[in-house]
């Protein structure tokens, strides 16, 4: 009953893509145009203007005949149209036309620029060429997608992943996209490294900068200070610990404990997560800090000088693990929830001990999510940047340098490329320590069979004090929000303390009129544009994301290795180098888009993906390969197998990378900072400039009021996503097994 | 009876797989399978069975050598595009699918109307006696009854070739046998052709049209259940199929396809198998020792445990132990005593002398 | 490349303009890079709208990112005029050449030190405001840690205020590098540097932003910020406890520019957007948002809550030798081997 394709009728996906690259070829113009969907351009020339043309216009105009090429390898696959997938001839044609176009794509688009030829050697070769390309448009862009997956298509009916279009299609499509977006802006930003001054290159450069004091002093041990690497990595490690060790216990008292108020204390981890930057660090210095409320208190009450004791390690160690637990928190309640019941219920069985079933196997079964947690804290630590600056006294970071050596007085992007390496390197070791954690030791707890068994609570010699440790930071994260929240509705922040709602009011004000609603506050603006790039970002950052984490757990392919670390390097990255790399690398053709909100979403994307694949990897490892394999033999193919069981399975992932991609993409600064423009201004951005302003209050009710959406989307995302799937209701069913 | 069989035969030739660089894990093998029959793949662990059935699936890829199904090449086909289906050892349920959802899973991609993908769910439940449990989620199931939602799954897509990773090794052993049961009466009136993996004998035995005895990598014999019971090819299949008592022996002369064999007092003629006369091994089932022969071997009997329906004793002889069965629960030989052991006529195999086991 | 774009633009509104019977304002294009505060970013981009009816799309990022984004944009420009922010990085930006030269016809009407500016940097830049540098005092500690009013430079080196001064760190703000410079023009270099030597002692942190110590003494953290004097009195205006001092010893000050990017997209607005902000009634927009700063139109109005420029001694800043990249590396480094490390 099942038809064997490859047989009989041409393949369908190839029909499409063919049609695909023939219509961006033919109909769609070929170069980016400002304002594409208002579709001024159809009726303003197209398709004979130069600049609306689609690319077969152009060549029969005489124009651009560079493209002419192109139409080789669109027409090329035409001829195996009839072949069977098993006919070496049909491969051989696909891979080479798709590595044609898309090579021939790359080359043409790299060698011709805005101001002819981008090289001088080519000027020299071919003589002075009196044209010029701008930035690719839709047409170029589906063109590129036809080419790729065309050459996908061919390396599949090689045999490659055992002859998988869409795993094929998905590697080729992931490696793309994580080279343009990732390792060709940062590869532009690090060469800078290696810049002298008047503009050559050197490795003397590199080493200078690289050897400095100031990066590696190990001052700190004598009493000075330390290295800023130092002072780096040692806040990570710090933050990645407590945050992981705070995650999993609040994850335990969720999911372990007959704690009354769970959902409470659920929803209250969730509030770091969306808070705009600074704002932690603004309540904190209001409690903490010379004159802060608690500080002043005990000073009293003591009879000391109040110090300044905030500012330094403390504050900002304070301050990301406020901010970061809660990322540690959704990654362990899926690992949490995942360990299979039974497991713990056969160790007890095996006269194990509540807290010995605990340490020897819900602990060590708990790993893969706690060594990505850990990872995850890690990183966070490492590129955060609002933190540092707010609360970071005289203990410098790199990722408050890196953004100073780019916009500070000394302009030393070298330096910056350079202070960006190191990050780096850390972030390549925290990545392959926890690798090595691991190990090689299967943690797959969900098999095909149902599991009924229950969760049995923590012993009690743990959930006391887990208990303790986790009301006690609850209780401190309720008084910091309540202070942000005073902070919005009092005249002027720690100053004048009559009650007002003006802040509100000036940011937010509506009027209706005969036109209907005008919306008169001052943060309209940035509010709708940020509403709209992150809702755009989030669910394209899951999808990013988790198509990774499934090739990633589920398809061995050559060079995974360094895959699964290409798609973890942006996340790595302080946001400040990724704004300024963008800015280089996409300011110019072929990829021509700063000024517009795709910048501003693909930075999301790529700066978020790492959370997607590592909450989809951590939740795919714990599902049996088997129920993927008995979907491929039942005739589903991969994607349908991706689709239909896989991500069903996978709720709590889906959940924390929508929710985390969209929150991120809300409240992110350092590389909005440099990619927001007059037409795509960002809510951080605004809020930034009214703090720099003095406009604390305003500042606050903005970020409040920003805080309250990203709660009810936080919501009504969990409705949506629990709605379409009833989740994995195998783990509360009861049934008998044999 | 809507659910029909397009049975069709597969076809291993000269197929290796390799995983990484160099573990061998299937090792050059040829290898036919009829249309319409049970095949099982019998072997220790590791010898390369799971791997064999997983080529078949398409979920592995060949390194070497070609594949087909039907008159087709499957060899680079991916799973999904096989007309193959398979039952998993862990059965694979979806845990967050219903009973029928599960089953109805791989008819909506085959192109089915909806209603005619839900009568056929619904028939595949009937087939393997679940009709009305279309509603639950599996696990309300017991393990046989998600092992029958699992073939009922495989099944309704009538599949050209019907694969079980060791179908049975979940399940306690009154319901095996059931399920073994069950198994072979839907493949034999359907008449599918079916390929199945197992570690036990015994099961192999009892299902199959064909066994296929598999040995670090290799195929060992390939023969139907009689065939390879009888006469194993080598010492690894008589030990493998049904237990088997290794004893060396001398043969002393050879007449046409008659074998004249003595160890140590005695002799004994069986067919020759193309062995000349020389040192030999000979293969001798529990069952086929004469106890209390006249010109027998003296053996001491040193254990001896009463099963029910059976003596079963462990002797000791000059050449090692032997496991004898005897019918005879009515007058045991007691440990200790010295009995008189002869061989039955038919029964004993001979096998080379000095292969490895 | 520039005339495909602005034909393209031009050629893209006037059809538009056809379909949909806009008025004509939509002709003309300005993107205008803002370095100021917010409200008077905001203030200056409408006004200029209103008056020339030419829409303008304003982005606000302090000088330092706008700097960084104009050189990381500069093959392929997209701003047409940078407005606000200390002189510093727009002298950089004019010698790395990224920004263009005009000399505008409202020139006469401005003060000399906002013509030598422009001098100094080939025509490439000019002054729009100025603000002198000083410090300002947290009325409050001051009075709680029983300590004595500083009135000049020198004060500030007393034992008594350990831990209670506050500057930016002149590697990281422009504010605090022209504190360096001014130290250094004041007492000589020897004398500048032993000065800020011994200021290093009584320093409790270096910050990153050039405004963050008078911030920091506005909330209560800090006891003395040194800073420009409009961003101590802006402090005081909103409501803090603030007291702005202008040094006695005299002090530098720093000239707010406006500079043309190199190879803008819309070079007619930016020249018009150029001559009107020059202008009397572009500058005393000033008086409608915090802005305490001296504009540089002689006519203009400067606030009455801003310091007193006459009152205060200022010197005679050499924009040229300090504002060149040389110099400052020169003394950037100095102040990082000689200063910096030295223990607190």
């Amino acid at each position: 009953m099942k038809r064997v394709r490859s047989n009989d009728a041409a393949n369908p996906v190839l029909i499409f893509w063919i049609i695909a690259g023939l219509v961006g070829f033919c109909l769609l113009p070929w170069y980016g145009i400002e304002d594409f969907f208002q579709f001024e351009w159809l009726t303003d020339g197209y398709p004979f203007d130069d600049d609306y043309a689609p690319g077969a216009f152009l060549i029969a105009q005489g124009q651009k005949l560079w493209l002419a090429p192109f139409l080789v390898p669109l027409l090329m696959p035409l001829l195996v149209l009839r072949r069977a997938k098993t006919d070496p001839i049909y491969s051989k044609i696909l891979i080479l036309a798709g590595a044609l176009g898309f090579g021939w794509l790359i080359i043409q688009g790299f060698s011709i620029g805005i101001r002819g030829w981008n090289f001088s050697w080519m000027e020299a070769a071919f003589g002075e060429l009196d044209d010029r390309q701008f930035g690719m448009g839709y047409g170029a862009l589906i063109c590129a997608s036809s080419f790729l997956f065309i050459f996908t298509q061919g390396i599949a009916a090689r045999g490659a992943i055992n002859g998988d279009v869409f795993v094929v299609s998905s590697i080729g499509g992931v490696v793309v996209i994580v080279t343009a977006f990732v390792f060709f802006p940062i590869a532009k930003m690090l060469t800078a490294a290696f810049i002298t001054q008047d503009g050559g290159y050197s490795l003397a450069v590199f080493a200078s900068k690289f050897f400095d004091d100031r990066l590696w002093g190990l001052g700190c041990l004598s009493g000075g200070r330390c290295g800023v690497a130092w002072n780096s990595l040692f806040l990570a490690v710090m933050v990645g610990f407590l945050t992981t060790v705070l995650g999993l216990f609040f994850a335990l008292i969720v999911t372990r404990s007959g704690f009354r108020y769970k959902k409470v204390l659920r929803a209250l981890t969730v509030l770091p997560v969306i808070t705009p930057p600074f704002v932690i660090g603004l309540a904190l210095i209001l409690l903490f800090g010379l004159s802060g409320t608690v500080t002043v208190f005990f000073a009293d009450l003591f009879g000391v000088q109040p110090t300044r004791w905030l500012y330094g390690l403390p504050g900002v160690l304070i301050a990301q693990t406020l901010a970061f637990t809660p990322i540690a928190f959704l990654v362990l309640i899926g690992v949490v929830e995942g360990v299979s019941p039974s497991m713990e219920e056969a160790a007890q069985t095996l006269r194990a001990s509540k807290w010995q079933v605990f340490k020897t196997v819900s602990l060590p079964l708990m790993r893969p999510g706690l060594a990505n947690a850990f990872l995850l804290g890690f990183i966070e630590s490492m590129a955060d940047f609002g933190n540092p600056l707010v609360l970071g006294g005289n203990f410098d970071v790199l990722s408050t340098e890196i953004f100073f050596a780019i916009v500070g007085a000394q302009y030393d992007q070298g330096k910056a490329a350079v202070l960006a390496m190191v990050l780096l390197s850390f972030t390549l070791g925290a990545f392959y320590a926890q690798r090595f954690w691991l190990g090689k030791k299967s943690y797959t707890t969900v098999s095909g069979k149902g599991d009924s068994g229950v969760h049995p609570h923590m012993p009690s010699a743990l959930s006391v004090p887990v208990l303790m440790i986790a009301l006690g930071w609850a209780a401190f994260t309720i008084v910091v929000y309540l202070m942000i929240f005073y902070g919005s509705v009092v005249e002027l922040w720690g100053v004048n303390n009559t009650l007002t709602l003006k802040h509100y009011g000036t940011a937010f004000s509506v009027r209706f009129d005969d036109e209907g609603i005008r919306w008169t506050g001052a943060a309209w603006n940035s509010f709708w544009t940020t509403l709209q790039i992150a809702g755009i970002a989030a669910p394209l950052t899951a999808i990013v994301g988790l198509i990774t984490a499934y090739l990633l757990t589920r398809q061995t392919f050559a060079g995974k290795n360094a895959f699964e670390f290409g798609t973890m390097l942006s996340f790595a990255i302080p946001g400040t180098v990724i704004g300024v790399s963008y800015i280089l690398a996409f300011n110019v053709p072929p990829i021509e888009i700063t000024g517009t909100g795709i910048i501003l979403v693909v930075s999301f994307i790529f700066r978020n993906m790492p959370v997607g694949v590592r909450a989809g990897i951590a939740s795919m490892s714990q599902l049996d390969k088997s129920l993927d394999e008995s979907s491929l033999t039942l005739g589903a193919n991969s994607w349908q197998t991706f689709r239909r069981v896989i991500l069903p399975l996978l709720r709590p992932a889906i959940l924390a990378a929508l929710v985390y991609s969209f929150v991120r993409a809300m409240t992110a600064i350092s590389a909005v900072i440099f990619l927001v423009s007059a037409e795509y201004d960002m809510a951080t951005s605004y809020i930034i400039g009214r703090v720099e302003n003095n406009d604390y209050g305003l500042a606050i009710a903005y970020s409040t009021t920003l805080i309250f959406v990203m709660l009810s989307v936080v919501l009504a995302m969990q409705l949506i996503v629990g709605r379409i799937n009833i989740g994995r209701r195998a783990a509360n069913g009861s049934g008998e097994k044999t | 009876m809507s659910i029909n069989a397009k049975a069709a035969p597969v076809s291993f030739r000269n197929v290796t797989k390799i995983y990484g660089k160099d573990v061998v894990a299937v090792d050059s093998i040829n290898l036919e399978i009829e249309a319409g029959k049970l095949v099982t793949l019998l072997g220790p662990s590791g010898c390369g069975k799971t791997t064999t059935l997983r080529m078949i699936a398409g979920l592995e890829i060949a390194s070497k050598g070609k594949i087909y199904i039907g008159d087709q090449d499957v060899t680079l086909l991916p799973a999904t595009d096989r007309d193959v289906s398979m039952v998993f050892q862990s059965y694979a349920l979806f845990p967050h699918m219903s009973v029928i959802e599960n089953v109805s899973y791989g008819l909506t991609f085959s192109g089915f109307e909806k209603s005619e993908t839900r009568d056929r769910a619904h028939q595949g439940l009937e087939l393997v006696g679940l009709k009305g449990y279309g509603d639950r989620l599996p696990s309300e199931l017991s393990g046989g009854q998600q092992q029958r939602v699992a073939v009922a799954r495989a099944l309704v897509l009538e599949p050209q070739v019907l694969l079980f990773d060791e179908p049975l090794s979940n399940l306690d052993a009154k319901l095996r046998r059931q399920v073994r049961e069950d198994i072979r009466d839907i493949q034999q009136n359907l008449g599918l052709t079916v390929v199945y993996v197992t570690h036990d004998q015994e099961e192999a035995l009892a299902v199959s049209d064909e066994i296929v005895v598999m040995r670090n990598a290799g195929i060992a014999q390939v023969g139907a259940p009689r065939e390879l019971y009888d006469a194993p090819a080598d010492r690894f299949v008589a030990d493998f199929i049904g237990e088997a008592n290794i004893i060396p022996c001398e043969i002393t002369d050879v007449q046409g396809e008659t074998a004249q064999i003595t160890i140590g007092t005695l002799k004994h003629q069986l067919p020759a198998r193309g062995m000349v006369p020389g040192p030999a091994n000979l293969a001798v089932r529990p069952t086929r020792f004469k106890l209390g022969a006249a010109d027998g071997l003296a053996m001491q009997v040193e254990k001896a445990t009463y099963v029910g329906s059976r003596m079963e004793y462990t002797l000791a002889t000059s050449f090692g132990e032997v496991f004898v069965v005897s019918e005879d629960v009515d007058a045991p030989l007691a440990i200790g005593d010295t009995v008189a052991v002869g061989l039955d006529s038919i029964g004993p195999v001979l096998l080379a002398a000095n292969e490895n086991p | 490349m520039k005339t495909n774009t602005k034909i393209r633009v031009t050629f893209g509104a006037t059809a538009l303009a056809l379909m949909t019977a806009t008025n004509a304002a939509y002709a003309d294009k300005l993107t205008f890079y803002c370095s100021a505060q917010e409200d008077w970013c905001q203030l200056m981009a409408n006004s200029f709208q209103d008056a020339t009816g030419i829409e303008v799309a304003m982005t606000r990022k302090s000088s330092g990112e706008t700097f960084a984004q104009i050189k990381a944009e500069s093959s392929n420009p997209r701003g047409d005029v940078w407005w606000g922010g200390t002189g510093d990085p727009h002298l950089q930006a004019a010698e790395e050449g990224l920004t263009a030269e005009y000399i505008s016809p409202m020139r006469e009407q401005l003060h000399p030190w906002a013509i030598s500016q422009a001098e100094s940097a080939d025509n490439k830049t000019i002054g729009i405001y100025s603000g002198a540098l000083g410090f300002g005092y947290n009325s409050d500690l001051l009075a709680a840690n029983g300590l004595s009013t500083p009135a000049c430079w020198k004060d500030l080196l007393k034992p008594e205020f350990k831990g209670h001064v506050q500057m930016a760190n002149p590697n990281s703000s422009g504010t605090a590098y022209t504190t360096l410079a001014t130290m250094v023009q004041l007492f000589g270099e020897d004398d500048g540097f032993d000065f800020m030597a011994g200021l290093h002692a009584n320093i409790n942190q270096y910050t990153k932003s050039g405004s963050a110590p008078i911030k920091a003494a506005g909330r209560g953290e800090n006891t003395i910020g040194i800073v420009f004097l409009h961003d101590a009195v802006k402090q005081a205006v909103s409501g803090f406890p603030v007291e702005p001092v202008a040094p006695c010893e005299g002090t530098g000050y720093e000239i707010g520019s406006m500079s043309i990017i190199d190879g803008a997209r819309n070079m007619d607005s930016a020249k018009a957007f150029y001559d009107w902000a020059l202008s009397t009634d572009a500058q005393n927009l000033a008086l409608q948002v915090n802005a305490f700063q001296v504009p540089s139109n002689m006519n203009a109005e400067t606030s009455p809550s801003a310091p007193d420029m006459s009152q205060i001694k200022l010197i005679d800043y050499d924009f040229r030798t300090y504002g060149s990249s040389e110099t400052r590396q020169r003394l950037l480094k100095k102040w990082d081997d000689e200063v910096s490390i030295l223990p607190q």
